[in-house]
């Protein structure tokens, strides 16, 4: 395959994008201002925030008192009280509140409340578990002195000195997955997911031009192999998807403080969905006749798949079977594989499906958009 | 003389409809040569075959010593090509097409300045050439997209319909530049519905038809496959049928109609030189007061194998 062709054909279909004003505004404004927005309504910051848990209970209760005390001292929770049961559950329901913990008074039986398959809930279950059981193990112990013949207040003595010394031994959890991310830690890799693909759709629509105004079939009357021909043209799709990518990452890591993750794990995923991107804009290009379609078609497809993949909103909050229905797509995939990453202590081996997935996926849309493409520019 | 192109029983069938069959012809350095037919009788296929966007079902195709089929970088190389379309980036500049195109040919980096300043002084658009192509007018965008073809300097320029929507001017500006191109020994092939433009620059012309070349010649060889009759046109005032049956007794006619109340027609051979004599045999009878010679042209040798104009 000679180079300069390859090389032609990327340069003059990189000029045109970079004259496409409309086209540059949504790649390098749009998806910032998705990020500042959606993240702000999300929380903002770009640390995994504080998962709210709501509370029924009585202070008076000196047990949920106890409970009160540590689940407020966990760093991970945000308690709020809340009036009555059913309230709780409502806010659970409807994704207010990562879980609900329920203490009737003079009992030491703690009612969680909490949707199933719901990463926020999971962990903010583990977090109330370890609040719970240090509440326990205090009951527990002061039970214990006092069965062996301690008043109450030596019991409390001993408990607190027994505290103080297990204080000095520091746990490190490395193990530190609490739900989903949220503020800009979520919405960065959800709008580069959603922008990549939007913005690699809109640009097939230069594509459709390419063909409707006959210069593909007068590049391949030129000594150039077909393959480098379309070669050329897919390279041209991938270096715009990845480069909104990575324009996203820089940006966000720069201005929002968002930590990608291992930089090789991070790179594959997006490289694979880069490709996946690419091969949409392709199959785009060669199935319309306008050019005006792309850019009619391209940004509602990928909202649709966008808010199937959890771009839009966490996907535990849409529920089990739209996050199956959202994993026959792409953008679910991806979401899990940057939100994986963005984990401290995890990398490429941590999202191997994921990115096989998304392989495969590209694989297919790559090789049937070329197929049609070639089809559709095979005649003049 | 070795010729440029040469292509022999061509033929492509579309799903059983034969849209070409059996098409050969050559053409010489220095030649061009006119494909004309009307629309759907196979001459965009036979284009297509010969820059290779096409596979033929049979039949070869030989540019400058290469084979299209076995060689195709090769022969592609020697072939410039402009197609009807304005097939060129609307949103890039005229010289940042032209440099496009320069490295689609593969022309080495240090010429491709130079090369590109050439064609736009050819092309006339030097003044334009960092304007954006969607800015040009309809002349300078033919002007450029023909431009485009002969950046590596083809041995074969092929045309399909260069000049459609062109104004008068910048089309004389394309025949020109055309004319001094052949002038240089570069082979052309031009398909156009301008009839008067294929006779202008072409030397030899096919007719094709339902996939089929029905004829090919000279425009002289051309015109004489239907007969060098010339048509006499007559407005006359006076005794018009009287006048009508003189005429038809007058040697060299061969045939004399009435085509209206004061109008006559007829088909002589020599009509220019035999128009004294009809005007001095009507003289007397009917004073002529308009007359028309029409000699057999291109058109009517058309009209004549295709049955159709060449704008059906």
């Amino acid at each position: 395959m000679r180079p300069h062709p390859v090389f032609a054909l990327v340069a003059a279909n990189l000029r045109r994008h970079s004259r496409d004003r409309v086209g540059l505004f949504f790649i390098v404004v749009m998806p910032f201002v998705s990020i500042i927005f959606v993240g702000m309504a999300l929380g903002g910051g770009a640390a995994a925030s504080r998962l709210p848990v709501g509370v029924v209970a009585q202070d008076a209760d000196p047990v949920a008192a106890a409970v009160l005390a540590e689940l407020r001292a966990h760093p991970d929770l945000e308690i709020t009280a809340v009036g009555d049961e059913e309230e709780l559950r409502a806010g659970v329901r409807g994704g207010a509140l990562a879980a609900g913990v329920v203490i009737p008074p003079g009992s030491t039986r703690l009612e969680l409340v909490m949707t199933q398959s719901n990463g926020s809930g999971m962990a903010a279950r583990s977090a109330v578990d370890a609040s719970v059981g240090r509440v326990a193990g205090v009951i527990e112990a002061t039970r214990a002195a006092t069965s062996a013949g301690a008043t109450p207040a030596r019991a409390a003595e001993l408990v607190r000195q027994a505290q103080a010394a297990s204080a000095d031994v520091e746990v490190v959890n490395s193990d530190t997955a609490s739900g989903t991310p949220r503020g800009f830690a979520y919405t960065a890799p959800a709008n580069l997911l959603l922008f990549t693909f939007i913005n690699s759709m809109a640009v097939a629509a230069a594509l459709v031009e390419s063909r409707r105004i006959g210069m593909l079939p007068r590049a391949f009357t030129a000594p150039v192999r077909r393959g480098a021909v379309l070669f050329g043209e897919a390279l041209s799709r991938f270096i715009v998807a990845a480069a909104q990518a990575v324009l996203i990452m820089v940006v966000s890591s720069l201005l929002f403080g968002v930590s990608w993750g291992e930089p090789l794990g991070v790179a594959a995923v997006v490289g694979v969905f880069a490709l996946v991107a690419t091969g949409a804009a392709i199959l785009m290009g060669s199935l319309v006749r306008s050019s005006a379609q792309p850019s009619a078609i391209g940004p509602p497809l990928g909202i649709v798949l966008g808010m199937l993949g959890g771009c839009l909103w966490p996907a535990e909050a849409a529920g089990p079977t739209l996050d199956t229905i959202g994993h026959l797509f792409p953008h679910a995939w991806g979401m899990d594989a940057l939100l994986t990453l963005s984990r401290p202590g995890t990398g490429l081996a941590d999202v191997l499906l994921e990115v096989a997935v998304l392989g495969l996926m590209a694989a297919v849309l790559l090789s049937l958009s070329l197929v049609l493409f070639s089809r559709r520019t095979r005649t003049l | 003389m070795t010729s440029t192109l040469t292509c022999e029983n061509l033929s492509k069938t579309y799903g059983g409809v034969v849209a070409v069959r059996d098409v050969g012809f050559t053409v010489a350095p220095g030649e061009a040569y006119g494909l004309l037919g009307p629309n759907g009788a196979g001459k965009t296929t036979t284009i297509s075959m010969l820059v290779g966007l096409l596979k033929p079902d049979t039949g070869t195709v030989v540019v400058g010593g290469a084979d299209l089929a076995a060689d195709p970088m090769a022969a592609k190389a020697k072939i410039g090509y402009v197609p009807q379309e304005i097939a060129l980036y609307p949103d890039l500049t005229g010289r940042e097409n032209l440099r496009f195109f320069c490295r689609l040919f593969g022309l080495p980096r240090r010429e491709v300045r130079a090369r590109v300043e050439e064609v736009l002084d050819l092309v006339g658009l030097a003044d334009r050439a960092d304007a954006k192509l969607d800015t040009y007018s309809g002349g300078m965008k033919r002007r450029i997209n023909i431009g485009a073809a002969l950046l590596h300097r083809p041995e074969l320029l092929i045309l399909d319909e260069p000049t459609v929507g062109v104004d008068p001017q910048s089309r004389k500006s394309i025949l020109d530049g055309l004319e001094r191109l052949v002038a240089d020994g570069m082979a052309l092939i031009y398909t156009s519905h301008y009839m008067e433009e294929v006779e202008r620059i072409c030397s030899r012309v096919a007719i094709i038809d339902h996939g089929s070349i029905v004829a090919e010649g000279t425009r002289h060889e051309l015109v004489e496959l239907v007969g060098g009759a010339d048509r006499i046109e007559l407005t006359l005032d006076g005794d018009v049928e009287t006048a009508l049956a003189k005429l038809r007794g007058l040697g060299g006619v061969t045939e004399a109609v009435r085509t209206s109340a004061a109008s006559v027609r007829l088909i002589a051979e020599g009509g220019r030189y035999l128009l004294p004599s009809v005007i001095s045999t009507v003289d007397g009878i009917a004073a002529v007061t308009a007359v028309e010679v029409v000699e057999p042209d291109l058109e009517a040798t058309f009209l004549h194998l295709t049955g159709s104009t060449l704008r059906d």
